[in-house]
């Protein structure tokens, strides 16, 4: 449960500590929900929900209020605004009354499910009277669920990229959940983010080198071992050996390694003459002498991509001898492959597996590794994260409430309690003003009083978030059916009421 | 190849790794890789120079880095007994499944384990905390200290990099509070208040608990007004300050705050916030449906009375969030500037009275900001006036291609001898890295100069600014936040630089 050094009192916004004191008086229920608000022309047009059970697992379950915590928060407090505004109070009633458990309800999405963006994803409402001003004090910590959404978006969105070429190119989708590579350990803010971040990414695909991801999904999400990695070089394990050492360099990682996969980083001095005299020339012989399962896996990492790619799997095609596969493209032979590490993101991916495909190759030869873009390039505007309230009761009286700035429709929020559900059409929608049935409501009670009431694992949320047919297909993504996306985007943006 | 595996053996190494420093997968297996009789590994950080510019030309140069937050760093995941014989095991089974092979370096760790017991043997030298250094030089070097530990420079690579994170926000952070600084004493004089003027509104915007601690102090490096609490605890845990705190914030309202009280209720919650705080400054966000009606109707005649009560401690400070930044400024400045006697300040600019000001929290990022207070100065409207709000901008649209953030091995030992060594990738000279063992120093111009392949040592630039902090698990040298603030600070021949 929550750690013991953590104070739950203390991961808010300042000024939500003000709050308390400013909801109308006699308000005795706040409700309010998330969304990855839909904006006009928007890249991404449906979400992952994911990361929602390692926030309730880690911060929100279980005792989170002591005494100790109620001091330091006020002592604390009192120096931050330089004066008396902390609610010791109300604090110390919910630690008499609830032996320090949050009374909240949070109800949600199933982790792992595909939700067309402008639907509410999870709310939030307190379930003790006395406690309206807690809905929106744990408004800062749940909103950070916008990190593991975004990441596990994005990465499912390059497996679509990934999958569409594969399949065309190759025939199969034999290999996929290998095609990306989690490179972003060192480039992103945090361990903590690592961690997370890294088992979004798990989400989608099986290989990554953030170790600490693996180790969320193993105690957050119920799996052993999400993901794998091969042995690989860096720059500083071939540098080490001086510049004209290169070629030893190499054939002592032959011999270090002569099992399993192996991938080299081969552009310390100049890529392309290490792939046409070492690799290509002089080690040809050791690398003929590996097989598929222990293939030596080349890797570029600077200069243009998408040319660097291509100058290199040219070279290797004068090299060794490559052959045609079903579909009629070319495949580096077996113990051989290529990984780009170095400048992916959904972009450049699409560019470089198009210029293959173009130019006969099959995706079957390249893997793609990638860092920043994968797990710190993001923030909460990707896919414009909010949390907002939307209905409360004030002396017994219910209301529904929102916002609707006139300087930004965009930014108006939903009205009302609010629910979710498939329509007569299939499609996904929200159902606002509380008129939503019960027995339709896709929205599952996650969390209630304390208690984590509804768990899900890494195995169930990759199911629910595995790729569908029209994903496959090879058309521009996202800009695939436009007539079905204008449906989903007019449901949207109409609401229902 | 979904997990199949049921071994329960796992429960606590989640807990466990944290402290151990978990590496980048593969750098499990450069143990293995470094040329045979290795003896030493040295490597640096520096935030690259960006010489061969491509098409697009930065708007903000980045020329100078803040160096903070390692001192977290040694003291959260590098400090005293990080291994135990228990943590060895569990690493090992644990990467024997990630690799489907056994390639982790069991027999390295049990030699630390057993010769140090469990510290890391690894001397850290690095650039003071809070110093200001251009790019392109060194700011900190890590090298093995015992022969059969090479391996262990690089080990530790992953953990170190992620210094990028501080750096960037105090640097980025640094570089706004330059524009603030210029636009103010421009526009009305003096530096007053300029601590306040850019306030941390990013903790729900970036990606983690931690990431929102060493984010939030890092902007503390520069600025005094935060919302994100957790800057503070890290703050406190990990530098220390003389103060009790070394961040504040104001009572301030959310939209769910105004809008529970009903669309057509504005006013009395606008009414009731207001009195609820009548001694301290007090910010109601004014857009949840009509900023400019609510500027002008509700502040600028219902509630004027309330208003101009109050005191220049205590001013209402009316808070925009949607539309374009400078726009809705301009406009709401204009609004308040009709309802509200203005005075002319010494500068010729105009100011709201003293009971009255305006906050900016939507959209600001370094590039909107000088925008603002471009477009505020054009319109003769004083930066005393308005104070900023900055939250996803501030703390997680960063990346560590911003300012080229790299850790590269220049120096090993080899059978006795040692070389200096490098990369040098044809298709990008920027990606060149330094050689040899390096030193930092400055000149008698008084600029900064990195020496490599040992020159440092002939004395003729005097002496390396680069101190030992960490040696063989210990801190040895430890830098307080007022420190780190007062190397940070913006000097005079900075801000008249900015004015010219």
């Amino acid at each position: 449960m929550a750690a013991q050094d953590f104070n739950f009192l203390l991961a808010t916004d300042s000024y939500k500590i003000t709050h308390y004191k400013q909801y109308p008086p006699n308000v005795s229920k706040v409700y309010s929900y998330f969304e990855c608000r839909h904006k006009k022309g928007a890249q991404f047009n449906e979400v992952v929900f994911f990361g929602l059970q390692y926030l309730l697992k880690r911060y929100i379950a279980g005792c989170v209020v002591t005494e100790e915590k109620i001091q330091e928060a006020k002592v604390f407090y009192q120096m931050h605004f330089k004066q008396k505004v902390f609610d010791e109070e109300g604090w110390r009633k919910l630690l008499e009354r609830y032996d320090g458990r949050l009374p909240i309800r949070i109800k949600a999405v199933p982790e792992g499910r595909i939700i067309p963006r402008g639907n509410v994803l999870f709310t939030v409402e307190n379930t003790d009277p006395d406690f309206y001003w807690l809905t929106n004090y744990i408004e800062t910590m749940l909103v950070q669920m916008w990190y593991p959404i975004t990441v596990a978006t994005i990465s499912r969105e390059f497996k679509k990229i990934l999958a569409k070429h594969l399949k065309a190119t190759s025939g199969s989708l034999e290999g996929l959940e290998f095609k990306l590579h989690d490179f972003g350990y060192r480039g992103v803010s945090s361990q903590e983010s690592a961690a997370l971040g890294g088992a979004a990414h798990l989400v989608n695909f099986c290989s990554t080198d953030t170790v600490a991801g693996l180790l969320m999904a193993q105690r957050y999400y119920n799996c052993p071992m999400a993901g794998f990695s091969i042995p690989a070089a860096e720059h500083s394990t071939i540098i080490s050996w001086g510049r004209n050492r290169e070629k030893e360099a190499y054939e002592y990682l032959l011999d270090q390694f002569p099992t399993g996969p192996m991938a080299v980083v081969s552009d310390s001095y100049d890529i392309f003459k290490a792939c046409k005299h070492i690799w290509g020339d002089k080690l040809k012989e050791r690398v003929m002498e590996r097989s598929e399962d222990s293939m030596l896996v080349i890797r570029p990492d600077s200069g243009d991509p998408t040319e660097t790619l291509l100058g290199v799997i040219k070279i290797l095609e004068e090299c060794f001898t490559c052959s045609v596969n079903s579909v009629g493209y070319k495949v580096l032979p077996s113990y051989l492959r290529i990984i780009q590490g170095d400048g992916i993101d959904l972009c450049s991916v699409e560019k470089i597996l198009k210029k293959l495909s173009d130019e006969g190759w099959s995706a079957e030869n390249v893997f793609f590794g990638c860092g920043s873009a994968l797990l710190q390039k993001i923030n909460r505007d990707t896919l414009n994260c909010a949390f907002k309230c939307s209905y409360v009761e004030t002396n017994g009286k219910g209301m529904d409430v929102y916002k609707q700035p006139v300087t930004d429709p965009s930014k108006g929020s939903k009205r009302g309690r609010l629910s979710l559900r498939r329509n007569s059409d299939g499609l996904i929608e929200t159902v606002e003003r509380g008129v939503g049935k019960p027995e339709e409501d896709m929205l599952v009670t996650v969390f209630e009083n304390g208690t984590i009431l509804q768990e899900y694992s890494l195995d169930e949320i990759r199911k629910n978030a595995r790729l569908w047919e029209e994903d496959l297909s090879l058309s521009q993504h996202n800009q695939d059916h436009p007539t079905s996306l204008e449906i989903h985007q007019k449901h949207i943006m109409n609401g229902v009421h | 190849m979904f997990c199949s595996c049921s071994c329960g053996l796992f429960k606590k190494r989640y807990v466990l790794f944290f402290r151990a420093a978990v590496p980048l997968g593969s750098a499990v297996t450069h143990y293995k890789q470094y040329p045979p009789n290795t003896s030493k590994v040295y490597s640096y950080f520096e935030c690259r120079e960006r010489k061969t510019d491509p098409t697009k030309t930065r708007k903000v140069k980045y020329e100078k880095t803040v160096f903070y937050g390692l001192q977290y760093i040694l003291h959260k995941y590098l400090k005293g007994k990080v291994v135990t014989p228990e943590k060895i095991q569990e690493a090992k089974e644990v990467y024997r499944e990630h690799f489907q092979d056994d390639v982790f370096n069991e027999k390295g760790w049990n030699y630390i384990l057993e010769k140090y017991n469990g510290h890391l043997p690894i001397e850290i030298k690095a650039v003071p905390e809070g110093s200001v250094i251009p790019r392109g030089n060194v700011l900190f070097t890590v090298e093995s200290t015992d022969q059969e530990c090479y391996w262990l420079t690089n080990w530790v690579e992953t953990i170190l990099v992620q210094i990028w994170y501080p750096i960037t926000v105090a640097t980025n952070s640094r570089e706004q509070k330059k524009i603030l600084a210029k636009y103010l004493m421009q526009t009305s004089g003096n530096l007053e208040g300029l601590e306040y003027k850019l306030h941390d509104f990013g903790y729900r915007g970036v990606s983690s608990q931690e990431t929102a601690g060493i984010g939030a102090s890092a902007h503390l490096v520069n600025f005094k007004g935060t919302d994100t609490v957790a800057g503070i605890g890290v703050i406190k845990k990990y530098y220390g300050t003389k103060d009790p705190v070394p961040g504040f914030s104001v009572p301030a309202a959310e939209h769910s705050t105004i809008t529970a009280w009903g669309k057509d209720h504005e006013k009395d919650a606008f009414e009731h916030i207001i009195k609820q705080f009548p001694s301290v400054p007090v910010s109601i966000v004014s857009d949840s449906y009509d900023i400019y009606n609510a500027c002008e109707k509700i502040w600028g005649e219902d509630l004027r009375t309330l208003v101009e009560k109050r005191s220049a401690d205590a001013p209402l400070v009316v808070r925009p969030d949607s539309g374009n930044p400078l726009d809705t400024v301009l406009k709401v400045l204009e609004i308040l500037g009709k309802k509200f006697p203005l005075i002319e300040n010494s500068k010729g600019y105009k100011v709201l009275p003293p009971y009255i000001r305006v906050i900016q929290g939507d959209g600001v990022d370094i590039n909107t900001l000088q925008e603002i207070v471009e477009g505020m100065k054009e319109h003769r409207w004083s930066i005393e006036n308005i104070a900023f709000g900055s939250g996803g901008a501030l703390l997680q649209k960063l990346t560590r291609d911003l300012l080229n953030c790299s850790f590269k091995c220049s120096y090993v030992v080899t059978n006795g001898l040692g070389v200096n060594v490098f990369k040098d990738p044809v298709a990008d000279p920027n990606k060149r890295s330094k050689k040899g063992r390096l030193s930092l120093h400055r000149t008698q111009s008084g600029d900064y100069v990195t020496l490599e392949e040992g020159k440092g040592e002939l004395e003729e630039y005097g002496v390396d600014l680069l101190h030992t902090v960490f040696l063989n698990g210990k801190i040895v040298k430890t830098y307080t936040f007022d420190e780190v603030r007062d190397n940070a600070r913006l000097k005079d021949s900075e801000v008249e630089e900015l004015l010219h």
